[in-house]
């Protein structure tokens, strides 16, 4: 009997090891996440809210996009700024600013640079590091946010990739694969900034969180909420729509 | 006591040599610190008036914290309170609204970094005489979507009379600035760095590049009268409260040309002393030689019963009578030069071309004024005096203790 239950027992073992084995590693882990986000194409409606502590601003735009490589912003709203638009090609970004007639290139040391004035940079906006390929990433362990069983994940940039964070800790929804948390830390290990995912809904078929939340760390009172008014995913969409000439041409 | 003055008038006059000797000293000392004063001071007063008055006006009022940061997320609103402030505070005349930030402007392939600056044109030409600063096209009108760029930059950017500059920025909040403005016309500032980055706005099309409705990000104030300038700078101060904003006076806004002046006088000050104390030295040595040369008669007067310390009175006005003749030809000779000087200054750029970016780094041509005060002549007759009323206790305490047989003997 007693025999019967150790080999219970390691077979129980060896049957959670196995269990185990199957659970994505990883890179897995941060793939199906930005695959669900980004889809095979994705057209949303955004509007981003820019809270500081004496003022508060808010900006519409709609976005187009192809996986990572090919994303167009076009502003809505306010007035004085409606028709300025944002094309990603690959590794190269130009601004389109209608009340000047010019389509600027913003350079690679801009890329850090507040976009709009909110707390996201040009490099967040277009996202031109891929969060799959360069990084290497390791699972730290569990922990739930705001009910969701979620993993927690280090992304470490590699060096030769364009990235200026030194490392990110990503909340990761085992379920649904939904980027809860990140927080993004300097080369000196300093927490600069932490993304919150919030209000899950499902939008197009896909459980999303709805409202993203960027809070700088060491100054108060400071925020960025993005809220997506409306997202829809893999709508047919051609990488010839990404041009300059199409981008001076949206309403 | 008229008899003394007499007395010593006359004996000045025995030995005219030594008397010519001492008075052309101390005529030398006085004509050439009063020439570099006069000339030290001048290009100061110059160079204070044109920094004041070129940009900064005397004082400004911004928002508190503005100085530092420079930001135009520091920009605030006109109220009625503000608005009042020149009838209230005798001494300052007008006020100057301004909204200044930073923008690149671009014309073609060509992009500067540059001050650009909302004002309101008539009143930006009362304080700092933009108008005249004009050398191509006109001045820009009030509301009017127009540019004004310094002649340098327009240079740089190859941009002409009537073209249409791109500006663009971060503006008030974070939004985005960006706009298309015609060229009206080219201001020249004597110095390089600024003629290569200042660019004018009217006001309220600034406000409107920056997204500042309503905003300003400094008040210059308009005070002719420089003497009275703190009391009104802190009269405005007491007003608006030290809470929301600050006053600054040029002395704090530019601490390095409040230094630089400071410096430059004590190193006037390190000259004077130094050519002072060899004079003071020649003086000693004249009236030690005429002690000594008179030490017969004075014994022979002692002896006669003169009275020690009436002899001894005599030879310290004969002294003094010295040093105050030396200073006056020295500051009549000096004031006709001075005056030559204050018409016509001096100017340096023939000497060096070092000397010449010097002055032109504070926005000025090298152009050296001699002052015209009063009060240089008046302290140099006074340092003399005091000079040589000290060193002529030498001959009085000689005389004190002289023994009369002894110093006819010798």
């Amino acid at each position: 009997m007693k025999k019967w239950c150790i080999l219970l027992a390691i077979l129980t073992f060896l049957g959670l090891k196995s269990f185990a084995q199957e659970e994505p590693n990883a890179k897995q882990i941060i793939h199906r996440a930005e695959q669900k986000l980004n889809g095979k194409t994705n057209q949303s409606e955004i509007k981003m809210t820019i809270i500081r502590p004496s003022w508060k601003r808010e900006i519409k735009l709609k976005t187009w996009g192809i996986g990572a490589d090919f994303t167009l912003i076009l502003l809505s709203a306010p007035a004085r700024d409606k028709g300025i638009a944002f094309l990603k090609r690959e590794k190269e970004i130009w601004n389109w600013q209608p009340s000047i007639d010019r389509v600027i290139k913003l350079p690679p040391s801009m890329m850090m640079q507040s976009w709009m004035g909110s707390d996201f940079t040009n490099d967040d906006l277009v996202q031109q590091s891929d969060p799959v390929e360069d990084y290497s990433h390791k699972i730290l362990g569990s922990e739930e946010i705001e009910g969701r069983d979620c993993y927690i994940l280090e992304m470490i940039p590699h060096e030769d990739a364009a990235v200026v964070w030194g490392k990110l800790i990503v909340w990761v929804d085992k379920a649904d694969y939904m980027e809860l948390k990140t927080e993004f830390f300097d080369e000196d290990d300093y927490l600069v900034n932490t993304m919150l995912g919030k209000q899950v809904k499902l939008m197009d078929g896909k459980l999303l969180p709805s409202i993203l939340e960027v809070i700088p760390a060491e100054e108060e009172g400071k925020k960025t909420i993005v809220e997506y008014l409306s997202i829809s995913f893999d709508k047919p969409l051609k990488t010839s729509f990404f041009s300059i000439q199409n981008m001076k041409r949206l309403r | 006591m008229k008899t003394l003055l007499k007395l010593s008038w006359r004996n000045i006059w025995r030995n005219k040599r030594r008397t010519f000797i001492t008075v052309a000293s101390i005529f030398f000392a006085v004509f050439f610190s009063v020439f570099m004063n006069s000339v030290q001071r001048g290009a100061w007063v110059r160079m204070l008036d044109n920094v004041v008055n070129f940009y900064f006006g005397y004082a400004q009022i911004h928002q508190k914290g503005f100085w530092d940061e420079q930001s135009i997320e520091k920009a605030f609103q006109m109220n009625a309170e503000i608005e009042k402030l020149p009838q209230q505070v005798s001494g300052l005349e007008g006020m100057v609204p301004r909204l200044e930030s930073f923008a690149l402007a671009s014309y073609g392939t060509n992009t500067r970094g540059v001050l650009l600056i909302g004002t309101n044109p008539p009143l930006e030409n009362s304080l700092s005489g933009l108008r005249e600063r004009v050398v191509k096209g006109r001045y820009f009108k009030e509301n009017e979507n127009a540019v004004l760029l310094s002649e340098g930059l327009a240079k740089l950017l190859k941009i002409s009379l009537n073209d249409t500059l791109v500006l663009i920025s971060q503006g008030y909040h974070g939004v985005n600035a960006a706009g298309k403005y015609p060229v009206v016309g080219l201001v020249k500032f004597a110095s390089p760095d600024l003629n290569k980055q200042m660019a004018y706005l009217p006001l309220k099309v600034a406000q409107g590049f920056y997204g500042a409705e309503n905003l300003i990000t400094s008040l210059a104030l308009k005070i002719k009268d420089k003497d009275a300038g703190k009391k009104v700078v802190r009269a405005v101060s007491d007003r608006l409260g030290s809470d929301d904003y600050e006053v600054l006076g040029w002395q704090e806004m530019l601490p390095d040309l409040l230094e630089a002046q400071k410096t430059d006088a004590a190193g006037n000050y390190l000259f004077l002393i130094v050519l002072y104390i060899i004079i003071t030295f020649g003086i000693f040595g004249t009236i030690l030689m005429m002690t000594k040369e008179r030490s017969f008669e004075f014994g022979v007067l002692v002896s006669i019963g003169m009275n020690r310390m009436l002899l001894g009175f005599t030879v310290w006005l004969e002294v003094i009578l010295l040093g105050l003749l030396g200073a006056l030809l020295g500051i009549i000779g000096s004031l006709p030069v001075v005056y030559y000087f204050h018409l016509n200054p001096i100017d340096l750029s023939g000497f060096s071309k070092d000397i010449t970016k010097v002055y032109a780094k504070w926005g000025f041509d090298p152009l050296l004024p001699a002052a015209l005060e009063w009060q240089l002549f008046f302290w140099q007759a006074v340092l003399v005096v005091a000079i040589t009323s000290v060193l002529a206790i030498y001959p009085i305490w000689k005389i004190k203790n002289l023994q009369p047989v002894e110093a006819m003997r010798e």
